[in-house]
């Protein structure tokens, strides 16, 4: 299966790098199709509001920049995992500016969802999600716990199913083989 | 309670949703007895440095923000994670500013916001800052389409906030619940939203900007679709 781990750490000699590295290395070995995007790496320009995703260029940002291959290898997944440290309570702003960027995933039109008012699907599938979190020193429960509630709304907002969260407290090939489960 | 500072978090800058809603808490600020506020955008470079400068030399700081993707922006975040050092000078007893927020969402519930709105109070307990409150509003577009007659019962609450954070330091419970307005869709309305929205005249702000930019029939448009790529 085809998996796509985006890796919201800014700092490429970090703990929590290697350890998302591990985990990336083991569903390899299980013999996986990994891409792993390590976001810092990319040239994200970032959202600046314009809709033009929606009303220009339906599907695509109208900036030159990585996002076009973030969104293509999200939508090309049957698993998406998105990697952060908690940073001040949430994670990165790396991994936030790469996911405001994801809106062209989704349709403009509104429509009734659970209740709630969302968006329209623009493809007929969308992968699953798995949130795999770093949890530093500066880090409690709650902050885990707002965290995951926020980007299980967010992938539900973005049609994506979580099927997975974690805290980075495990071994990586324990993740790696509870990920392969259920995706 | 007297310096205010007002940090725009929309990453449109000056012409956004958040900074129309701010400017009317900064009047009621004033007619509140507060001084003249500064006023920061963060979407720009010089004044987001400026930003975390300010941080630490006002009274108190209100910081505005659009809901994206069920959280802040990106360049909130990045502002946020700029404030770490203010954890540390808090934690060896200095004193961070009081620390207040708004969150308005294209959505109209304001549910959509409400976990954001948990972020943000932790925040302010984790930077040792007092607690001004959250001023949530959903339709957020809707200030950009209606005239502004439309939005004078909105303006007046604003305002009332904001005199509100001059004299008491915080926003008052009532004022937050009236501009909050729906929570959320009660079961009837949910239906009948869901019936209303099948009629394209109803999806007329995004049917009318596709007409005029010419990309009515790719509406639809799949541009990452696997089957459809070439080369491949
Ligand atoms: C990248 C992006 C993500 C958004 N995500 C949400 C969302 O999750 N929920 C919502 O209700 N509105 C969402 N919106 C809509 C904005 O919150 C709304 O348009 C807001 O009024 C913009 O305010 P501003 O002019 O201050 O930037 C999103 C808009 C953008 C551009």
């Amino acid at each position: 299966m085809r998996i796509t781990i985006l890796n919201g750490d800014p700092d490429p000699a970090s703990a929590f790098q290697l350890y998302v590295q591990q985990v990336a290395g083991r569903l390899a070995d299980s013999g996986h199709t990994v891409t792993t995007l390590n976001l810092r790496d990319l040239d994200l320009k970032g959202c600046s509001g314009c809709f033009g995703c929606w009303v220009k260029t339906p599907g695509e940002c109208v900036k030159r920049d990585d996002s076009a291959r973030v969104c293509r290898a999200v939508i090309d997944s049957s698993l998406t995992v998105l990697a952060s440290p908690i940073v001040m309570g949430f994670t990165t702003a790396l991994l936030k500016r790469a996911t405001d960027q994801m809106i062209p995933l989704v349709h403009p039109y509104f429509v009734v969802q659970g209740g709630e008012m969302h968006h329209r699907p623009r493809y007929a599938k969308y992968p699953a999600l798995g949130l795999l979190l770093g949890a530093g020193s500066n880090c409690d429960a709650e902050d885990i716990e707002i965290a995951t509630a926020i980007w299980k709304r967010t992938a539900r907002n973005l049609k994506f199913r979580t099927v997975f969260t974690a805290v980075a407290d495990r071994s990586a090939k324990e993740v790696a083989d509870e990920l392969a489960r259920v995706a | 309670m007297n310096s205010l500072v007002l940090l725009n978090g929309s990453p449109r800058g000056e012409r956004s949703n958040s900074m129309k809603m701010l400017a009317r808490v900064a009047e009621g600020w004033e007619r509140g007895g507060g001084r003249t506020p500064e006023v920061l955008h963060l979407a720009q470079r010089s004044e987001f440095d400026r930003a975390v400068q300010a941080f630490g030399e006002s009274d108190v700081v209100l910081l505005g923000m659009p809901l994206y993707t069920d959280a802040m922006p990106g360049i909130v975040k990045l502002y946020i994670e700029a404030l770490a050092p203010r954890v540390e000078v808090a934690a060896a007893g200095e004193r961070n500013p009081t620390l207040g927020f708004l969150v308005q969402s294209g959505f109209p519930e304001a549910l959509h916001s409400r976990l954001l709105e948990r972020y943000l109070e932790k925040l302010a307990r984790r930077l040792g800052s007092p607690y001004a409150g959250t001023i949530v509003r959903g339709w957020g577009e809707a200030l950009q389409m209606m005239p502004d007659e439309a939005n004078k019962k909105l303006w007046a609450r604003l305002r009332t906030l904001g005199e509100q954070l001059a004299r008491d330091g915080r926003f008052g419970e009532e004022e937050l619940d009236a501009v909050a307005g729906t929570e959320r869709f009660s079961a009837l309305a949910a239906a009948l939203l869901s019936v209303a929205l099948r009629l394209p005249a109803v999806q007329f702000m995004w049917n009318r900007r596709l007409k005029k930019n010419g990309v009515w029939e790719r509406r639809f448009a799949a541009p990452y679709r696997p089957a459809l790529r070439t080369g491949r």
